[in-house]
């Protein structure tokens, strides 16, 4: 494509390390590394292993693969939250990541969460104090709102979260499943939230496991696979590929029409 | 690394891509962190409050919670014990000691576990890490506030005069915030790079409290000489001391103390600060 270029990942490796347990091979458990379990219960995980692609701005690009591929990994890699290993992250603008499991602060309210975040954001107080009542209109969780965190539904907390972070304008939004809590008409108006950070040139990138939210949003689909980007192209391209890896039948768009207009 | 450009780090130097997930240059970082101090400020309040929140009584037991540790050392060395060990107003010298002494194990502790315990807002959010160690001693100062209150009531009821050094209370307490920010910040990227630093903290601090004089009079147990000098001049003892000058008038409160009160606050936090940020974007990476 001729655009220009809003964000360049140039062969990203990420590697984390997790504490209270460590995988041995079969060999490894039968000798004296069993202790391994017990003591220096430290693992690394290689989640993400050489993954380079350039996105436009405008467009908006869906991840798909299966748990544990390395899809969240890389979202928070370019979100510059997670250190990578080797490689680079290239960004024009500020990027911001909405995800289920973006943990706010669960024993406060959720009008302390709302301040809390759009500072976090590098928000002025002022420019918070502007689009608080944006947010909570967004959000739409009436008098939760002065309740803590940690009484709300899945939904109201994703609800909330989604509202925060996308207020914030970002240039880059990575959406990471957070649509998939919400219900249709918090579905729609975070559409609708999508739609417009697109128009305004911004960039979009979307982890989802739903396909019909793939198709209806994103014009570009990478398949993320081990780590690594098993294929990067065209909506229907990359969906009838992964469907027939994974072999899992995905109903195209077209033919899903037609069936609905003969039933 | 030190190989030529990949051709996607030439297109991106082409449109004037910037890179993320890099530590800024220290003076960029300083400028971010300004930029996001109302962050800081406003998770130091929320959590000190939200200490409180879970109970009915709610910000009651901010109060609450310092006037009870008085009574308790009221009740036990000022009616059931008669230990004065050298010192004529114990109950103030003690209270003074346990209070500020708290402050400065409270902001170690929850300093170094301001990385690993937030990782919920690391992966989340991007902003300059060293808010949150920062952060989280602003909040053990916010907790200090009602406690200072209380010691205010208290030391005139055990006789003491009103002086014009309590108005200097302010800059000791400020700069014993100082220093526990610095300690923060080294225990922060310490705790988060080896785990196992965590488990000797409260070791540290046990061994601090006995050396420090919270319950005693360093000049009256362990006299004078070369292990007298370097108790009553390790930072935790230099604020304790410093602190206790300015409200009791028997502790004197000289111009050595007060340069090396801040002389450790200025070493501390530059070189806290520094050691922090040389790891910054490495946090995050559990």
């Amino acid at each position: 494509m001729a655009d220009r270029p809003s964000l360049i990942v140039d062969d990203v490796h990420v590697t984390y390390r997790t504490y209270g347990g460590r995988r041995l091979t079969a060999r490894q458990q039968k000798t004296w590394h069993t202790i391994g379990r017990h003591v220096g219960a430290v693992d690394k995980v290689r989640a993400v292993r050489g993954i380079s692609f350039v996105a436009d701005h405008g467009e908006s690009i869906g991840v798909i693969g299966h748990n544990g591929s390395g899809k969240s990994t890389l979202l928070r890699a370019i979100a510059g939250v997670l250190p990578t290993e080797s490689g680079a992250v290239y960004a024009d603008g500020t990027a911001s990541l909405l995800g289920v499991n973006a943990a706010l602060m669960r024993d406060l309210t959720g009008e302390r969460n709302i301040v809390l975040g759009g500072l976090a954001l590098g928000q002025t107080p002022t420019q918070v104090e502007e689009r608080f009542d944006e947010v909570v209109d967004f959000a739409g969780i009436g008098d939760f709102l002065q309740l803590p965190m940690r009484a709300y539904s899945s939904g109201m907390g994703s609800r909330l979260r989604f509202a925060i972070s996308s207020a914030a304008r970002p240039d880059i939004v990575m959406i990471d499943e957070a649509l998939s809590t919400g219900d249709a008409e918090f579905r729609r108006r975070s559409r609708e939230r999508v739609d417009q950070i697109r128009s305004e040139a911004g960039t979009v990138l979307l982890v989802s496991h739903s396909m019909s939210t793939i198709r209806s949003m994103c014009d570009r689909v990478l398949w993320v696979d081990g780590g690594r980007l098993r294929l990067d192209g065209q909506v229907d391209e990359v969906l009838e590929a992964y469907a027939e890896a994974t072999g899992r039948p995905v109903a195209r768009r077209t033919p899903a029409r037609s069936r609905a207009v003969a039933g | 690394m030190s190989t030529a450009p990949s051709p996607l780090a030439a297109l991106a130097a082409e449109h004037g891509l910037q890179r993320v997930g890099v530590r800024p240059p220290l003076r960029r970082y300083l400028a971010t962190m300004w930029q996001r101090r109302h962050f800081a400020v406003s998770l130091a309040g929320s959590k000190a409050y939200a200490r409180n929140q879970g109970n009915y009584l709610g910000q009651v037991w901010a109060l609450l919670n310092p006037v009870l540790w008085a009574l308790v050392y009221l009740l036990v060395f000022g009616v059931l014990l008669d230990t004065s060990r050298g010192v004529e107003n114990f109950i103030g010298f003690l209270v003074v000691g346990v209070f500020m002494f708290h402050f400065s194990s409270a902001s170690i502790t929850t300093g170094s576990n301001a990385i690993v315990g937030n990782q919920g807002l690391i992966t989340s959010l991007q902003f300059p890490r060293a808010l949150l160690p920062i952060a989280s001693v602003l909040a053990e100062l916010v907790t200090l506030v009602p406690a200072l209150v209380v010691l205010l009531v208290l030391v005139p009821l055990t006789g003491e005069p009103f002086a014009w050094t309590w108005l200097l209370l302010p800059l000791a307490v400020g700069l014993q915030w100082v220093f526990g920010t610095g300690v923060a910040l080294v225990c922060a990227r310490l705790v988060s790079q080896w785990r196992d630093v965590k488990q000797l903290i409260p070791f540290v601090l046990r061994a601090l409290m006995y050396v420090s004089g919270v319950f005693f009079s360093i000049d009256h147990y362990v006299g004078s000489g070369t292990a007298a000098a370097v108790l009553s001049h390790q930072p935790v003892a230099v604020y304790l001391e410093l602190v206790r000058g300015t409200l009791l008038s028997e502790v004197p409160l000289t111009p050595a103390l007060w340069a090396w009160a801040a002389g450790w606050a200025l070493v501390t936090l530059v070189l806290g600060f520094v050691f922090f940020w040389h790891a910054e974007e490495r946090y995050g990476r559990g």
